[in-house]
């Protein structure tokens, strides 16, 4: 007995080693969104009060750059508008009005958007996650879209009170139905771990007609973006091993090293739709 | 004694800010992030315990972790390579030091703690890595980024060593 306890004793830095060994690999294993990411991780009050300093510090040197961008960004919006100003004009002129067809006054666009600064972004590891400082108060629930002013950044993954963690595009775990713009058959974007630049749309027909150089958007399919939001521009292609799809390397649209303002997505008719298919679901 | 737990503490403090803040956004040809903090572990001084070198490196990495959103990652890499630590210091330099001293180039002489840093670094990014590439295995890039950040780590390691004028008054 005295000897085993001498034993133990003498090689009680084993048992701590074995012990805090244990303790951190359930963290990294346990695969509870809400504990990885708001009680150990960033979106905790105290640690993200702490990046926010960096964050605000950071977002003054990126002052003139993000003005640029924003005029840019302006006088293109702009552009649109004129453009579409003029289409319409020459519709309504060319068109015999129907007075009898009054459009539904009290059916709003189903999206909105809510504004966000970014908290914590990483880009160095294989799954990377972005933390952002607005959160349930705000009225930001999991399942939100969330984009730049480039393109789509990612998904809001769990909510706390002020602050929410996104999963972005670079990310294993992430997917999305995109499509080539013109065109409706849609294929799974995914990131392979390795360039932040690129990403892989994968399972697209072979019948779709695409060149180097074209837009991928997002297809309708989606329950959290709008259709027709940018995601990148297709930089290469190879034929997939079954001969039947393609497989395209995506370049990303989105800067993801630095991110700074973002916009997250609410779709009033999500939870609608999402009701409905659960409902279709029930019934086979 | 007390002299050593105060400038452990600024120690602590200072590296965490410093890679929390500034270290944690740097991608170096979007390969490598230097990981200074294990400076920290690299200078705790040669008598402590193994109960308190593992102890403290969990705690380290643990603090880490929290603010990169990578729960248990670090801290297991941390555990592991301040565990090994004292068997590492009995290899290359024997047992013959005085307890109390820092490892640092005055004591260890310039290769010893060359030779003793790497091999720490070594230690702690292979197993962050290994651990982080069980979500995503892709061994060659694997490889190349243990490499890159290894190489990247010690270098900013044995600089801020180099210019630590604390560490080579205390080595007289």
């Amino acid at each position: 007995m005295h000897k085993l306890l001498d034993f133990l004793i003498r090689k009680r830095h084993w048992f701590l080693f074995v012990l805090l060994e244990i303790i951190s690999l359930t963290l990294v294993y346990r695969n509870n969104a809400y504990q990885r990411n708001i009680m150990f991780g960033t979106a905790n009050v105290v640690t993200a009060k702490i990046l926010s300093l960096s964050g605000s510090v950071n977002s003054y040197l990126n002052l003139r750059e993000q003005n640029r961008a924003l005029l840019e960004r302006n006088g293109a919006l702009e552009m649109d508008l004129l453009m579409l100003r003029d289409q319409m004009e020459a519709m309504i002129a060319d068109t015999v009005s129907f007075r009898g067809f009054v459009p539904d006054s009290t059916e709003r666009f189903p999206y909105d958007f809510i504004m966000a600064k970014v908290v914590y972004n990483s880009v160095t590891y294989a799954s990377n996650y972005i933390t952002l400082n607005k959160g349930l108060k705000d009225g930001v629930s999991p399942d939100m879209g969330v984009i730049s002013e480039n393109g789509v950044v990612g998904i809001i993954l769990t909510v706390s009170d002020y602050y929410s963690v996104a999963i972005p595009i670079l990310n294993p775990k992430f997917r999305l139905s995109c499509k080539v713009l013109g065109s409706n058959s849609f294929g799974s974007m995914s990131w392979n771990g390795r360039s932040t630049r690129y990403a892989n749309l994968d399972e697209l027909p072979r019948h779709v007609e695409f060149q180097i150089g074209d837009t991928i958007v997002t297809s309708a399919y989606s329950k959290i973006f709008p259709e027709g939001l940018m995601v990148g521009f297709v930089s290469s292609f190879e034929k997939q091993r079954d001969d039947n799809f393609y497989s395209l390397k995506i370049e990303l649209t989105t800067d993801f090293h630095r991110l700074n303002n973002v916009m997250i997505i609410r779709n009033y008719h999500q939870a609608e739709q999402k009701q409905v298919e659960r409902e279709a679901r029930g019934h086979d | 004694m007390i002299d050593n737990v105060i400038k452990g503490i600024v120690y602590f403090i200072t590296l965490v800010l410093i890679q929390v803040l500034v270290l944690n956004n740097i991608h170096f040809l979007r390969l490598a992030t230097p990981f200074l903090y294990l400076y920290f572990i690299v200078k705790l001084p040669v008598g402590t315990s193994s109960v308190n070198t593992t102890f403290l490196s969990f705690l380290i990495g643990m603090i880490i972790d929290l603010f990169s959103n990578t729960p248990g990652m670090h801290a297991a890499a941390c555990t592991f390579a301040g565990f090994s630590r004292q068997a590492m210091i009995k290899l290359y330099m024997g047992k013959d030091l005085a307890e109390g001293l820092s490892p640092s180039f005055r004591t260890f002489g310039y290769g010893g703690f060359f030779r003793y840093a790497v091999t720490f670094v070594i230690l702690h990014h292979a197993t962050l890595f290994l651990i982080e590439s069980l979500t995503l295995f892709d061994p060659l890039f694997l490889v190349i980024r243990i490499v890159a950040s290894v190489v990247v780590t010690t270098l900013l390691l044995c600089i801020v060593e180099s210019f630590n004028i604390e560490s080579q008054k205390s080595g007289e």
